[in-house]
């Protein structure tokens, strides 16, 4: 049978593909549109049997992320898979499925005092997204990524299986911890279909104490005094659209929010104002269409930010930089009408001098046009390797968008 | 060995970080929780071999590891079992079995160690050559504490204020010998706060070196001899100043408890370490201020053996003026240990030198601790390692000045000048 | 001449002579680690000094098909660590250098041999700290650490060495040397190596991240009649939107076992103690200590002592810390358990846990982290009395089923290692133990490190991926499964 057929009596609704449900510029065939794991995981047979290209998502807020596909036949939309399946608030835990929103899932948690600390930086995305992608906001200072809060997991593989690892509960060590690999994996590994979380209680108060950030080894310093400070922020954000010009916000959480924001603003100096809510750019990207990512050492954060500034200024072009300072995790967004040329340099440029410093750049979204490795060097990718092909051994799921071309 | 004792043993492990020889070389057989199970081996019927009996001796006997066992394993009981097990089983070569001789004939007899002052201090001299000829005689050449002047201590000695006990007094051979003024100090603070302290003459070994060495015979004999001293001085409370010879006297009802009508005696004579005895009776004489920094070395058969951590800090710390530091790994042996430091001179060594660097990294003016055989090794190992001289004393000698008002410089003895 | 011992005389072109150890005196002395229920002498032990002896070592195994097992401390709780007669025991415990303290960046760099404590005490002069914490943290390694995944009491709420290890250089069970960053692109291998209980590979260099030393900290002690009163009292500190350091509650067995070990001096007459530990900015914690106060006299406890002091802090903790040991003052044998319910079910699987006592004629003991519902039920049973064992056996087994049945886990932080690998199937089904199966095979195609661990039945992995082959003789007789 074609594989129009075996899709259309999967038993899960297949549709065309259309002009919007590009991944990166490539086109699928076949949207499915499953409502439960085992959905997923008949679509998938289906896929296997047929040698078809998968590629998973949810809201689309961060499709574009990674390379595009080497090839896409189909596109699983976890749309459906929209269900909070359990709040146990008494437990502080949740499960959900993966096309729940995270604007969603906050309120039915914010409605028993509770949320997910984990935040993306998009409005929209979905858990399977955030996960996928790995992508964090402000409060991973305090509480880590969503890979840190991450108890349970459930993934369909290349090949239909349907796999979990974890629980619900908080404490668990039983058996490998899928979860930590599926976070970040960009769909190369199978589809994420449901998550349980670990939950917090909602802050009882908060602060956000904002003031102009120092340049070079002043800024890195106050970042430093306040990611070591005994007033214990919840985040530490920098904004810096312009070299020499930015802004250091940072939040602190807490009964006690007002008094302990004194002390911060006390460490931040005189130019400091306290707020009872975030300076707009907080919590979200510096841009969308040409993105990178810049991870380092906390040390290396002046020399870091010098190394961007200098390569930026030799080819022209105007980097906006924010992100975490409390864990040198920061995002560069460029102009979209950057010479992709241009854009290339500075990505290797870059990458090579920060690699010293113990610094990583990395590819988010970058434009087509753009010749650049765009994951760079890593660690382990012979082990890498060796994982994808167990898991995908014929290559069929995101093919091409991850690290050496997996 | 007594297999119900080491069934106690759950292999927790809380014991291997306390463990000096675990923490140089990393090895179970080398822990406590691994000599047990070497004895449990043995229970079950391996013989004593070379390497059991290797394992076996380069225990340090500190005690350490009974302060951190949660489950009560005795194994100071076990040790000192098995200890006379090995002595008894194991054939040692003709040149170990010279070596342990020697020590055995001289170190329980006072009129044998005063022989030896002189030919020891000579001996320094020679130490190079010495420790070529045997790690051992080298090792007690570079222990040797400068020639002492005798100090004679009478039969008795008075309360200076209204009399609130009467204690005994245990001299030591090595301390009577080698450090008699911190006799002559113990007794002095023990009459300034009240006490009437019997000393009576021609007192033996108490036993500690054999018990801890596994010579069993010989222990119980000098346990007899000192009880019955002690008794025919009229005394039912001991006060001691050497914790090695404190820790084996708390012990001797256990020693003697095949000794008909003796583990009685032993029990009825109350056993004190002069800390635990002056806190207990808690201070009357008034302290003059000691301006000096202090740093408190734990010997092993007073931390662990006897647990008496915090007395001698109470009373340090209740000198005016006087500034009292802690020693990093403060648990663990410096390697004295008895008669370690003649008998596994290399380990014994290289725990001295461990030691040393964490006394001087303290910076104190002075290092104080309650035995004789850990002041003489922590100063070896100054030495060695070429920063000089640290002055020692003994608790005893500092609580001696802060009564009388003597000012810190008359503390703490040094041996640059000895032989 | 055997593969082993073959492959024991190649050892001296990498190691020392005192390095290797293969007289059987001294092998027995390596026959367990802290779970002392499961024994077998290694065939050879090795103890290493450098990620290059050890990747030698490895290479050597995988050129003779030899397993390996890599052991830390010696510590663990469910046999890890558990040797093999047919293999090489790889020891890591004079690997135990802290290679760099870099405050700045707030990590350190240490070797696999380094204890848990001496980190902390490492950096505590600079005003910080190593947040995980496991109840044996002054000898168990940070290998065994990072293999077994290691909470402790405050892992409520700091997280587990997952959250607390940035970096790992290991071994891998082909013998090659890796890095594994957490700044590096690409999948989270780190994540997934953590907890792996040595099963693909061994930790060789461990980066962890240091933690500020909160400004303050206040402990409290509460005492109830009963365990129904603490358990209501962390369901209100919960609920009232309270994450404290940690909440432990003790019975009335733990606390008379404590008591005898180490008189810890518990208020008398207590059914239950609750150790509740609050940490942070001196403002927000004085206001949590307020909550929680009010809490527990509103639920019944009948006294509240407050730390104040480091000494105070220390004196209320150790019963806590000792229980485990010191059950062995009242009990002459006992099987710790280790199994995790979510925290409302907490009353339910105790009462559970009471019916099985009255079944089997066995007294529990309960110690727990109950913040994050992980039960660490000590099973007491005199092995002079025939039968005794079994029935212990039994009950330990029936409380972990009582855990499942709740949704919870069967381990929170003692990990499966050889005593619990047979439980795995009622908890995971036989695809995720299969898909768990792929991340081994990708690491260790051959079988060899640490084998018999985690997992319920020794599976193969498939040569050339997704290629099948013909039938292995293992399969055939039913000594193994291919997947």
């Amino acid at each position: 049978m074609s594989a129009d057929a075996d899709l259309a009596a999967c038993g899960t609704t297949v549709r065309p593909a259309g002009d919007g449900d590009a991944v990166a510029g490539v086109l699928p065939r076949w949207v499915a549109l499953p409502e439960t794991t085992e959905d997923v995981s008949a679509v998938l047979r289906v896929a296997a049997a047929h040698d078809l290209a998968v590629v998973p998502t949810g809201a689309g807020t961060m499709l574009d992320w990674g390379p595009p596909p080497g090839r896409c036949d189909l596109l699983v939309d976890t749309c459906c898979l929209n269900e909070v399946l359990e709040h146990a608030a008494g437990d502080l835990v949740t499960r959900v499925q993966a096309g729940v929103t995270l604007g969603a899932l906050g309120e039915t948690l914010a409605s028993q005092g509770q949320r997910l600390v984990a935040e993306p930086p998009l409005a929209g995305s979905t858990v399977g997204g955030m996960l996928a992608t790995g992508v964090a906001g402000p409060l991973r200072f305090r509480y880590g990524t969503s890979r840190d809060l991450l108890i349970g997991i459930t993934v369909v593989l290349a090949d239909g299986t349907i796999a979990k690892s974890g629980g619900k509960v908080v404490k668990n060590v039983a058996g490998y911890d899928l979860g930590k690999l599926f976070t970040g994996s960009y769909g190369t590994l199978g589809v994420i279909t449901e998550a349980a979380f670990r939950l917090h209680p909602l802050a009882a108060d908060s602060r956000w104490v904002t003031a102009p950030l120092p340049e070079a080894e002043r800024g890195q310093e106050l970042a430093a005094t306040l990611a070591a400070s005994v007033l214990e922020p919840a985040a530490i954000e920098l904004d810096r659209p312009v070299p020499g010009g930015g802004m250091l916000a940072v939040l602190v959480e807490g009964v006690a929010a007002a008094e302990r924001a004194k002390a911060v603003q006390d460490l931040m100096g005189v130019d400091a104002e306290i707020g009872e809510e975030p300076p707009s750019w907080w919590g979200r990207l510096p841009g969308e269409d040409l993105l990178l990512s810049l991870r380092g050492l906390p040390a290396a954060l002046a020399a870091t930010l010098r190394v961007v500034d200098a390569h930026a200024a030799r080819l022209a072009l105007t980097p906006h930089v924010r992100g975490s300072a409390g864990t040198d995790d920061l995002h560069v967004a460029l102009p979209t009408s950057s010479d992709p040329d241009r854009v290339a340099g500075f990505v290797s440029a870059v990458r090579d001098e920060i690699r010293p410093l113990g610094g990583r750049l990395t590819g988010v979204a970058l434009p087509p046009g753009v010749a650049v490795d765009f994951w760079g060097e890593t660690g382990a990718l012979g082990l890498m390797r060796r994982v994808k092909d167990r898991f995908d051994p014929d290559h069929r799921m995101s093919p091409g968008r991850f690290v050496g071309g997996l | 060995m007594d297999p119900e004792l080491i069934k106690d043993c759950v292999h927790c492990g809380f014991c291997l970080p306390t463990c000096p020889t675990y923490v140089l070389w990393g090895e179970e057989m080398d822990s406590p929780r691994g000599r047990i199970q070497l004895m449990d081996q043995h229970v079950h019927g391996t013989p004593v071999t070379d390497e059991m009996a290797g394992h076996l001796d380069a225990c340090l006997g500190c005690m350490a590891c009974v302060t951190a066992c949660p489950s009560g394993v005795r194994y100071d009981r076990l040790i000192e079992q098995t200890r006379a097990v090995v002595e008894e089983e194991h054939t040692r070569t003709p040149e170990e079995r010279a070596v342990r001789a020697m020590v055995f004939a001289l170190f329980p007899y006072r009129r044998r160690l005063r022989a030896m002052r002189l030919p020891m201090a000579l001996s320094k001299r020679l130490q190079p050559l010495l420790e070529r000829a045997n790690p051992t005689l080298g090792a007690m050449a570079e222990l040797a504490p400068p020639a002492a002047r005798p100090v004679r201590l009478p039969p008795v000695v008075r309360a200076r204020r209204r009399r609130r006990a009467t204690v005994g007094l245990l001299t030591g051979c090595v301390q009577g010998e080698f450090f008699p003024q911190v006799n002559a100090a113990t007794a002095r603070v023990l009459a300034l706060e009240g006490c009437d302290v019997v000393i009576p003459p021609r007192q033996g070994c108490c036993g500690a070196l054999s018990l801890h060495s596994g010579r069993e015979a010989e222990a119980k004999r000098f346990a007899m001899r000192t009880i019955a001293t002690f008794e025919r001085a009229g005394v039912d409370t001991v006060v001691v100043n050497a914790a090695g010879c404190g820790s084996s006297m708390k012990d001797y009802a256990e020693v003697l408890k095949d000794e008909p009508g003796w583990s009685g005696r032993a029990d009825a004579l109350a056993v004190r370490d002069l800390a635990e005895f002056l806190v207990e009776l808690g201070p009357v004489a008034e302290r003059h201020p000691l301006p000096v920094s202090v740093a408190y070395h734990d010997a092993c058969h007073l931390a662990h053996a006897q647990g008496v951590r915090s007395q001698p800090r109470e009373l340090l710390g209740g000198i005016p003026g006087l500034d009292l530091r802690e020693i990093a790994e403060s648990a663990i042996c410096c390697g004295s240990a008895g008669t370690y430091n003649l008998f596994q001179p290399v380990a014994a060594r290289e725990l001295g030198d461990r030691k040393a660097e964490r006394v001087l990294a303290t910076g104190a003016d002075l290092l104080v601790s309650a035995n004789p055989g850990c002041t003489m090794q922590i100063a070896a190992a100054t030495r060695r390692a070429g920063k000089g001289e640290i002055r020692v004393a003994h608790t005893a000698e500092v609580l001696d000045a802060a009564l009388r008002g003597l000012s810190p410089q008359t503390l703490g003895w040094v041996t640059e000048d000895a032989g | 001449m055997s593969t082993l011992q073959r492959l024991t005389a190649r050892l001296s072109e990498i190691l020392d002579q005192d390095s290797v150890i293969t007289d059987p005196v001294r092998l027995r002395t390596y026959d367990c680690d802290g779970l002392t229920y499961h024994r077998a002498t290694p065939g050879v032990v090795v103890l290493a000094e450098s990620a290059e002896q050890i990747a030698a070592v490895v290479r050597l195994c995988d050129e003779y098909g030899v397993p390996f097992v890599a052991r830390g401390s010696g510590t663990g709780l469910s046999g890890g660590a558990l040797p093999r007669t047919d293999g090489v025991l790889i020891v890591t415990s004079r690997m135990r250098r802290i290679l760099e303290i870099d405050i700045p960046n707030r990590r350190a760099v240490v070797e696999p041999g380094v204890t848990n404590l001496a980190i902390t005490e490492a950096v505590r002069d600079q005003g910080h700290y190593y947040a995980p914490d496991p109840s044996s943290q002054q000898i168990c390694s940070i290998g065994g650490n990072v293999a077994e995944n290691s909470g402790g009491a405050h892992c409520l709420k700091y997280g587990f060495t997952v959250n607390h290890v940035v970096g790992v250089e290991l071994v891998t069970p082909q013998g090659e040397i890796v890095e594994l960053s957490d700044r590096d692109p690409g999948y989270d291998l780190l994540g997934a190596f953590i907890g792996s209980e040595g099963t693909l590979g061994i930790a060789t260099k461990i980066t962890v991240r240091l933690s500020r030393t909160p400004e303050a900290v206040t402990t409290v002690l509460a005492a109830f009649t009963g365990i129904e009163g603490g358990g209501r009292a962390v369901s209100a500190i919960i609920g009232a939107g309270i994450v404290p350091a940690a909440i432990e509650m003790m019975d009335a067995l733990a606390i008379e076992a404590a008591e005898a070990a180490v008189h810890c001096g518990y208020p008398e007459g207590a059914g239950a103690v609750l150790v509740v530990e609050l940490d942070g900015p001196h403002a927000e914690v004085d206001h949590q200590f307020a909550a929680v106060e009010r809490i527990c006299r509103e639920t019944g406890a009948f006294e509240i002592r407050v730390a104040a002091s480091a000494e105070e802090r220390a004196a209320i903790w150790k019963g806590r810390k000792s229980a485990f040991a010191a059950v062995g003052r009242i009990s002459p044998a006992y099987i710790v358990q280790d199994g995790v319910v979510p925290r409302t079910a907490l009353p339910e699987v105790l009462a559970g846990i009471d019916r099985l006592q009255e079944e089997f004629g066995i007294r529990v003991a309960n110690v727990f982290h109950a913040g994050d519902g992980n039960l660490h039920p000590l099973v007491l049973f005199d092995d002079a009395v025939p039968g005794q064992g079994e029935r212990a056996e039994t009950v330990s087994g029936r409380i972990l089923d009582l855990c499942i049945e709740h949704g919870g886990s069967i381990t929170g932080e003692h990990g499966v290692g050889v005593d619990k690998s047979r439980y795995m199937p009622r908890m995971f089904s036989e695809e995720d133990l299969d898909t768990m199966q792929l991340v081994r095979c990708a690491f260790d195609p051959k079988g060899l490190s640490n084998p018999g661990k985690v997992f319920p039945t020794p599976r193969l992995c498939g040569e050339v991926p997704g290629v099948r082959r013909g039938v292995h003789p293992l399969v055939e007789s039913g000594a193994a499964e291919q997947f």
